[in-house]
């Protein structure tokens, strides 16, 4: 529906031009949080191999962070690093599952399972999106998040499947990070005129196919999908785990010291 | 000395369609699809690929360099030295070149 498209950016205004703001430092805040988090494991990872492919698939996460908050520069809101350095936890909209702490391996492969599978739903949908600047991103975005999701998917199917004790750390990694994972879909105010304007279907139905793309790969795993647990939302409206302040202070703290020095 | 308990790769990667698959490196993986998946962040992100071989390093058979002696040459054999032939790799670029005039 060409006709229906915003061309640019700047062709957006009202409640619309609000909303895409909104959904940018949700997309956004994810990627970069999540990112810091898995950069935790540069160094620590279980074997030399296992840390370049994470720490790697870090910096993407903190690139498409840029993207985003490149978009939402253009849109009139601070230069992306201010965003990324200079905002306070409850200005961030990044989900509770990105602020974990890292946990064990079995728990960051996991989180990094469950939050590429949305990622992954959440592009292929954007790149229809009627924003086209928006689609044109998601669109350069997917190829990275296909290894991301192939990644994340063989060793969950492997560390799943391979002893009791390995087993026995997945379940209960699924049954802490599930709720948190069902936050990630916490449905806002911004829902509706998104999904009026082409922009981005609804949380609820990005949900439903997130479900349908993780099921079967935990079943695969020999993980059962705890059942009847309440989403863990509030991160869209800025209410975090203490885990995102901590992050933060230390994420932030250099260019705290000095906001205007020049690197 | 004792190496870890995943198995060794070797890696084979290749820049462009139509390129020889050259080797880079190895790697260890439980498997050949981790293996895969690895050697793509291992070696990939610093040059363009479009495909990458993994092989069990055990797959490999090789010569013994105390053997090395085999690949002398006890005479003159300088009329093999068939440097004014096409190689494979020179083809497949005259090939690419080809299509991209027509193109």
């Amino acid at each position: 529906m060409a006709d229906l498209a915003f061309q640019a950016i700047d062709a957006l205004s009202g409640t619309v031009r609000e909303a895409v703001i909104n959904l940018l430092y949700r997309l956004a805040d994810d990627e970069l949080i999540i990112g810091h988090r898995n950069s935790e494991w540069t160094g620590h990872a279980p074997i030399l191999e296992a840390d370049i492919a994470f720490s790697s698939m870090a910096q993407d996460e903190m690139g498409h962070a840029q993207a985003y908050y490149s978009l939402l520069h253009q849109l009139g809101e601070r230069d992306p690093d201010t965003l990324a350095f200079g905002r306070r936890p409850r200005e961030f909209r990044c989900a509770s599952l990105v602020c974990l702490p890292k946990g064990d391996w079995g728990f960051s492969i996991l989180r990094q399972f469950l939050y590429d599978a949305s990622e992954t739903v959440r592009l292929t949908a954007l790149s229809e999106s009627s924003l086209v600047p928006l689609a044109q991103l998601a669109g350069k975005l997917r190829g990275e998040e296909k290894y991301h999701l192939m990644h994340g998917r063989s060793w969950v199917l492997r560390l799943g499947n391979a002893t009791d004790d390995s087993h026995r750390k997945m379940q209960a990694a699924l049954d802490f990070a599930y709720p948190h994972a069902l936050g990630l879909f916490e449905p806002t105010e911004y829902d509706e005129p998104l999904a009026q304007a082409g922009i981005s279907p609804r949380e609820d139905e990005l949900k439903r196919q997130w479900e349908s793309a993780v099921a079967p790969v935990l079943a695969d795993a020999g993980l059962t999908v705890p059942e009847g647990m309440p989403p863990i939302y509030g991160g869209r409206v800025g209410q975090h785990p203490d885990a995102l302040k901590e992050l933060l202070d230390g994420m932030q703290l250099v260019y705290n010291i000095d906001p205007t020095a020049k690197w | 000395m004792t190496d870890t308990q995943w198995k060794v790769f070797e890696v084979f990667h290749q820049q462009a369609r139509g390129e020889p698959h050259v080797h880079v490196g190895s790697v260890h993986a439980p498997d050949a699809e981790m293996a895969l998946l690895l050697a793509k962040e291992q070696y990939s992100r610093r040059q363009a690929c479009v495909n990458l071989w993994v092989i069990p390093a055990e797959a490999i058979l090789a010569t013994a360099y105390e053997n090395d002696d085999i690949f002398e040459r006890g005479t003159d054999k300088s009329y093999r030295e068939s440097w004014g032939y096409k190689t494979p790799k020179t083809i497949s670029d005259e090939t690419t070149k080809r299509r991209s005039d027509k193109g």
